[in-house]
């Protein structure tokens, strides 16, 4: 415990100060929310800037917002994390991490056994991929993501991936929520928690997958024994009617203009009854609650409403399902929404146990134009280096073929590729390997806790520290796991 | 460790006024202030003298507090200057007291109706019932008893219950079957109806831990309270995690003890082993849900006639006898082939052991493949022999030789063939050398074997293990046979020892080969192939489909019973059920048990579990249950921790009194919920008003030591019931099947909360915007926040819509008379002059519209502070 500050550190430590904050709230979230928040939280300059690693049991009081703004451990690279859920698993041997011997093996066993995965598998099954080196850096990246590779020399490819099990639901739960089967919170939720969020009109941790649910469903962003408040947002982003995108976003039966005067109407009673009743911070905090939530209808909306976006901007996204979600996730993030998730839709798209080539490639060019043009905006606008992008499957695939064809692959934990863009990371570099066949991660291997620690890390938090008292102990995202990869740090 | 956190729990630093600090820290408080706590607290720890445990502990007891024996002790005698009404009130103000503290006034006659109604009913007074009171024609204390005898008691308080019983209507995630639990409801209305008849606490504890043994004569429904125990998430059927589930509720639940933390080490604080855990581990183990679980009587008289009630229990038998012979069928066909393919596994089973562990995955396999369960069985089975081997140099006498064949096979030098050879004849010759007193090192069968048939590889090494085991399989069987045909009981054992050894590897007890039928969906792991998962999952299916929906189908509760063989628990090495390592008894867990250690002799032990919660002796369970009450009515336990009473959670603010309730509660009061309401709520503590005054904030700002009475939010649910009672559409039925949109639809559902449908797997956001906890795991006190989606759903939800033109429209006449109504249904009070001039002047800016406006008037008022605070 002795390495835990002794004192909580106080807001005016640098990274993120009150003024910064302020200033941050006036260029770029451009919205009267925080303001809000501060005067409503009252004791802010007071407030715990420090989420305490033992006892805290509520991280403040009732009167109080949640989701106040707050500084991590230390100065932090980033401020937002955007997660791409390729859910499903990619296959690493298509994608990021060539293999040419499993090409010259093609269709012949593999000289080793094959590891035991979900399903039988057979022979080698080189990639029908081509791969060409990309950038300063020269590292290879295969035709399906062509346009996300001229960030290459931005991206850190982690090639070392490594999970516990070959099936969905747990590998889902480790990527999530670093636990394979019990309830926890998960990532974003840990990281509203322990930073709250820069928008108040808006909620901390906006999740968006078109068309329905992935497989284990609300699960994978859940708060678990962390407050509501913490839980994902759904968003169907397949709706595109921005006033049915959120939940009591607008009603149906006042007026704006009348609806401000119910609410005036309701803040002088509100404001009665508080004088009436002093020393009791959770009235004005309620009472502050529906003003909040009535900027939060114009502001919300807003944020979804892509169609202020000018014509360039919609071409460099490209006009397509992922296109709008990129764009969407980028007005959030410059709206200070502390986590956004990007799935690639209901249920479990990359999981092409048969016909790779052709799911792979069609999946893949839905995602690459989105991903290389969202990365091109965020650094257009100043946001890549505050923006750590998190992009990988639950897990990833066999380099054999899953049998009896020779068109698809198994799920495969033992070696994976997820990649890290902005926020702190190294750019340009490919760390860990796997096998000469890409089946297991055998150098610097990258657990999913190790990753979680990293990143959390690179949000200005000791992941040992961050943690949350509940039924006895006191829970951490990385649990008892997890170690900081240095070589992954700018 | 010098963390500041423990050093209240150690030092007792609770003792000045301002002190119970740190560890009572409640909701929230900053860090800062906590900081600056603690820093007196060290000081305190030393200065203080011990007030934390009711008394000093007696030799030999235990050290914490909470695992003392309660014992009563005497009500201070103080002069309270008539302040006080019952012996509450002497503890509160002695603490007081010492403080320099003086209670507050006894609240107005309304404010009192208003904090009762909520308090016991979840439900506001209507306005001539507070008139009542306010003239006095009712007293105070009849009020209270009026409330007590009210049906909607049971589901205010039931809904408390749930919270800690982690209540859903839905299994959470689970693969193959529905996720619905049809029958949940019964334990809801188990708890609603126990609550009003006011059981005594004790027999509500047996009865959802054993009502399976229980005699319930005259409570035939009593057997839905088991509830308790099988409404748990499923974690996808895995069986240790739904084990360690129930461990969760029964011992964080009922008694304060965070018991799972001893799943995989002993408990880092508490004086729980892990062994301990175990022990619970195989109570529950020994105990499974029966296929076709026992009726629960409506309550409603069935007018269903014999003829099709004898119609649907033959349809029923028929489907559960097929499920039934169908898992017998595939559990002797696998027991059949595991035996026949013993090559093929041991050859697998081998070679996994150089790959990375499987242990936990689901592995999917062609018709025909071999079973992944076996398998695993066989590799565990392996490493133990390695172990031993390697650790303690065994040479045992039947798979030294396959071990040091298999190690041959690695060791790729020389051609197996040569190197197998030369070894096989060293034991041969070993074997002749002490042929005639001294047992032979190996086993000779199998010796005999590899010597006729030299192997050339690992492959043929296992097909020689096969043939012998298999034969001596068949002679085995051969001689049941014989023993049959002639009338004779069935043999023991085979003579010959090295026979019986061979016999022994298929029909060991915990013999790899030797699977363990499985009724549940633990049955799945007999059927790794999806034909034979298809064929299972239909059966299943249809017997469901029965069970719920089949014509003239009853509810059913939703039991546990003993199973017909006991399960041995043994520890599990990092809680990993694949390292089984010493074995433990089924046993009470250390930190309850009075005396030296006895294991359960009945069945599975959980009734002797059950009675051993459910008993005075028990140093936990009145103090937890008298502290989850004191909660309720105060927003603060007087633990404030109250599903933990470990070493790390918070000690009492007021450990006499903490003690002497939970005394009074099992003896005076002989376990009675009802009797503990009535004292608390005939307190002066109780009757005090809530407003601030600085003098006493500025002393004890949390108000630890009840210098005021909290002022309370509602909750979800009775935020939600009262505004159906403000509209005067609150549909009163008591009980029945789950209300499937009340959080999801876009409309409204006129029951009370308490009945709306729960999805563990996809809780309603509506629900976890509000704070009700996630029925992951059992809740003990609710996080209050307050953000902007609750206000967005009061603001623009359609059912808001609807409740405010129906309180609208009880409203008529003037616009100040409408207004003074409004006030009166909800605040209970008339409004000022000022209110009334913001209501007539809003309802003006609506022109013709007024009744548009009068409806956003109430809007406005089930929205406000006033209806969500109680003073």
């Amino acid at each position: 415990m002795s390495s835990f500050p002794s004192t909580p550190a106080p807001l005016d430590r640098p990274g993120l100060s009150r003024r910064e904050l302020l200033e941050r709230s006036g260029s770029r979230l451009g919205i009267i929310g925080l303001a809000g928040v501060l005067a409503q939280a009252g004791e802010l300059g007071a407030a715990p800037t420090t989420p305490e690693p033992t006892n805290l049991t509520r991280p403040r009081s009732p009167g109080t917002h949640p989701l106040a703004p707050r500084a991590p451990h230390f100065t932090p690279r980033a401020t937002s994390v955007v997660h791409l859920f390729m859910n499903g698993g990619p296959s690493q041997v298509d994608t990021f991490d060539p293999k040419p011997e499993l090409t010259r093996q093609h269709g012949k066993p593999l000289p080793t056994r094959n590891l035991r995965t979900e399903r039988k598998t057979g022979a080698a099954m080189g990639s029908p991929f081509r791969f060409r080196p990309h950038g300063d850096s020269g590292l290879p990246v295969s035709e399906l993501f062509e346009q996300t590779a001229r960030h290459i020399d931005d991206m850190c490819i982690i090639r070392s991936m490594q999970a516990d099990v070959p099936n969905h639901e747990p590998s889902l739960m480790l990527m999530n929520c670093g636990d394979a089967r019990l309830p926890r919170p998960s990532m974003g939720s840990w990281l509203t928690y322990g930073l709250g969020s820069e928008n108040q009109d808006l909620p901390g941790f906006i999740v968006l997958c078109p068309g329905g649910y992935p497989i284990f469903e609300t699960r994978n962003w859940r708060s678990a024994f962390l407050p509501g408040a913490y839980q994902g947002t759904h968003i169907d982003t397949k709706q595109t009617n921005v006033k049915k995108l959120i939940a009591n976003i607008n009603n149906s039966h006042l007026a704006p203009e009348l609806q401000r005067r119910q609410m005036d109407l309701l803040g002088t009673l509100n404001r009665r009854h508080r004088d009436r009743r002093p020393g009791d911070d959770r009235l004005e905090a309620r009472l502050q609650s529906f003003e909040l939530a009535f900027r939060m209808q114009t502001a919300a909306t807003d944020a979804f409403d892509i169609s202020q976006e000018p014509k360039h901007i919609h071409s460099l996204y490209g006009d397509s399902l992922h296109g709008r979600q990129m764009m969407i996730t980028r007005r959030l993030i410059e709206r200070g929404v502390r986590c956004v998730q990007v799935w690639t839709g209901a249920s479990q798209p990359w999981d092409n146990h048969s016909n790779l080539k052709k799911s792979h490639a069609d999946l893949a060019r839905s995602w690459d134009q989105p991903i290389a043009g969202f990365l091109t905006d965020l650094k257009q606008r100043g946001l890549f280096e505050s923006t750590l992008t998190l992009w990988g499957g639950e897990f990833g695939r066999t380099p054999v073929a899953e049998l009896p064809a020779l068109n698809g692959r198994d799920h495969n934990h033992y070696g994976f590729t997820c990649w890290l863009a902005g926020g702190g990371v190294r750019g340009g570099i490919a760390h860990g390997t796997t096998d000469e066949f890409g089946f297991r991660a055998v150098d610097d291997v990258v657990h999913v806790h190790d990753l979680h620690a990293t990143m959390l890390h690179l949000l200005g938090f000791d992941h040992e520290k961050l943690t949350y008292r509940f039924a006895g102990r006191d829970f951490r995202l990385t649990d008892v796991h997890g170690e900081v990869v240095e070589a992954l740090l700018a | 460790m010098t963390t500041l956190p423990e050093s209240p729990a150690k030092g007792q630093g609770v003792g000045a006024a301002t002190g119970n600090d740190l560890a009572h820290r409640r909701a929230g408080e900053s860090v800062k202030t906590v900081a600056a706590m603690n820093v007196r607290c060290l000081l305190l720890v030393v200065a203080v003298p011990p007030l934390l445990a009711a008394r000093p502990a007696e030799a030999g007891e235990p050290d914490h507090w909470a695992l003392r024996p309660v014992s009563r002790p005497s009500v201070p005698s103080v002069d309270t200057r008539g302040w006080a009404r019952n012996p509450i009130d002497a503890f509160i103000w002695r603490r007081l007291n010492e403080a320099g503290l003086t209670p507050s006034p006894q609240a107005d006659a309304t404010t009192l109706a208003r904090r009762a109604h909520f308090d016991v009913l979840g439900l506001p007074p209507t306005p001539d019932r507070v008139l009542q009171t306010d003239r006095l024609s009712e007293p105070y204390e009849r009020l209270v008893q009026r409330l007590l005898s009210n049906p909607h008691h049971g589901e205010r308080w039931a809904r408390h219950w749930l919270d800690v019983a982690r209540y859903a209507d839905t299994k959470g995630y689970v693969f193959f079957e529905s996720r619905d639990f049809p029958w949940a409801w019964t334990y809801r209305d188990y708890v609603v109806r126990s609550l009003n008849a006011d059981l005594p606490y004790d027999q509500f504890v047996l009865d959802q831990l054993a009502a399976d043994q229980l005699d319930l004569d005259g409570r035939p429904n009593a057997q839905a309270a088991m509830g308790f125990l099988t409404l748990s998430p499923r974690f996808m059927n895995n069986t240790h995690d739904q084990i360690d589930d129930q461990i969760d509720v029964v011992t964080r639940g009922l008694m304060g003890l965070t018991v799972t933390c001893a799943r995989c080490h002993d408990h880092k604080y508490d004086p729980i082993p892990q062994a301990d855990y175990y022990s619970l581990y195989g109570v529950f183990r020994s105990s499974s849900e029966p296929l076709v679980p026992p009726v629960v009587a409506s309550g409603v008289a069935t007018s269903q006639d014999d003829q099709s009630q004898k119609a649907y229990r033959s349809e029923l038998t028929k489907r559960s006898e097929a499920l039934h012979a169908f898992i017998v069928k595939a559990h002797t066909d696998m027991l059949v082939s595991s035996r026949r393919r013993v090559g093929e596994y041991l050859l697998q089973a081998q070679r996994t052991l150089a790959q990375p562990p499987t242990d936990d995955f689901m592995l999917l396999v062609e018709a025909g493949g071999l079973n992944p369960t076996v398998v695993l069985r066989w590799r565990v089975h392996l490493e133990k022999l390695e172990q031993a081997a390697v650790v303690e140099g065994a040479v045992d006498r039947v798979w030294h030789p396959w071990q040091q064949l298999a190690a041959l096979e690695l060791a790729d030098s020389t051609p197996f063939a040569d190197a197998a050879r030369d070894v096989i004849q060293k034991w041969v010759a070993a074997q002749g050398e002490d042929r005639t007193d001294t047992p032979s090192p190996l086993n000779s069968l199998l010796i005999n074997a590899l010597k006729t048939t030299p192997p050339r590889s690992l492959e043929d090494v296992s097909r020689l293990y096969s043939k012998v085991l298999n034969d001596v399989e068949t002679a085995w069987q051969a001689s049941l046979d014989e023993a049959t045909k002639a009338s004779q009981p069935p043999p023991l054992k085979f003579a010959d020892n090295d026979r019986e050894e061979l016999r022994q590897v298929f029909h060991a007890p915990g013999a790899p080969a030797n699977i363990p039928r499985v009724f549940g969906w633990g049955a799945l792991a007999l059927l790794p192939d999806r034909p034979a998962q298809g064929v299972y999952k239909k059966l299943r299916k249809a017997l469901e489909d029965w069970l719920i929906s089949g014509k003239g189908a009853p509810a059913r509760a939703m039991t546990l019973e003993d199973n017909p063989e006991m399960y041995a628990p043994r520890i599990f090495q990092r809680g990993n059920p694949n390292r089984p390592a010493e074995s433990v008894p089924r046993q009470l867990p250390g930190a309850i048990r009075r005396g030296p250690p006895r294991p359960f002799v009945t069945g599975s032990g959980r009734l002797e579990l059950a009675r051993a919660i459910a008993s005075r002796d028990n140093p936990l369970t009145a103090r937890v249950i008298v502290n989850r009450i004191w909660l309720h009515h105060f927003g603060q336990g007087l633990v404030a921790t109250p599903s933990d009473f470990g070493t790390r959670g918070a000690p009492p603010t007021h450990p006499r009194l903490l003690d002497y309730l939970a005394d009074w509660f099992t003896s005076d009061a002989n376990w009675s919920l009802k009797r503990l309401h009535r004292l608390i709520l005939t307190s002066a503590t109780y009757r005090q008003t809530s407003d601030h005054r600085a003098a006493a904030h500025a002393v004890d700002p949390r108000n630890h030591l009840l210098w005021r009475m909290n002022r309370r939010r509602l909750g979800f649910e009775a935020m939600r019931d009262a505004q159906l009672s403000y509209a005067d559409i609150l549909d009163e039925t008591l009980g029945g099947k789950p209300r499937p949109a009340m959080f999801t639809g876009k409309t409204l559902d006129a029951r009370r909360s308490i009945y709306g449908r729960i999805d563990r797997m996809n809780p309603a956001a509506l629900l976890r915007t509000f704070d009700v906890p996630s029925p992951q795991a059992s809740c003990g006190r609710r996080d209050e926040t307050t953000v902007a989606p609750q206000a967005l759903h009061l603001m623009n939800h359609q059912s808001l819509q609807i409740l405010a033109g129906r309180l609208a429209s009880r409203t008529s006449g003037s616009s100040s008379s409408r207004t003074s109504q409004l006030f009166q249904l909800l605040f209970h009070r008339q409004p000022d002059a000022s209110e009334a001039r913001a209501v007539s002047d809003f309802v003006a800016s609506f022109g013709d519209e007024s009744g548009k406006g009068w409806t956003a008037v109430a809007h406005a008022l089930l929205m406000s502070n006033e209806s969500q605070f109680i003073d």
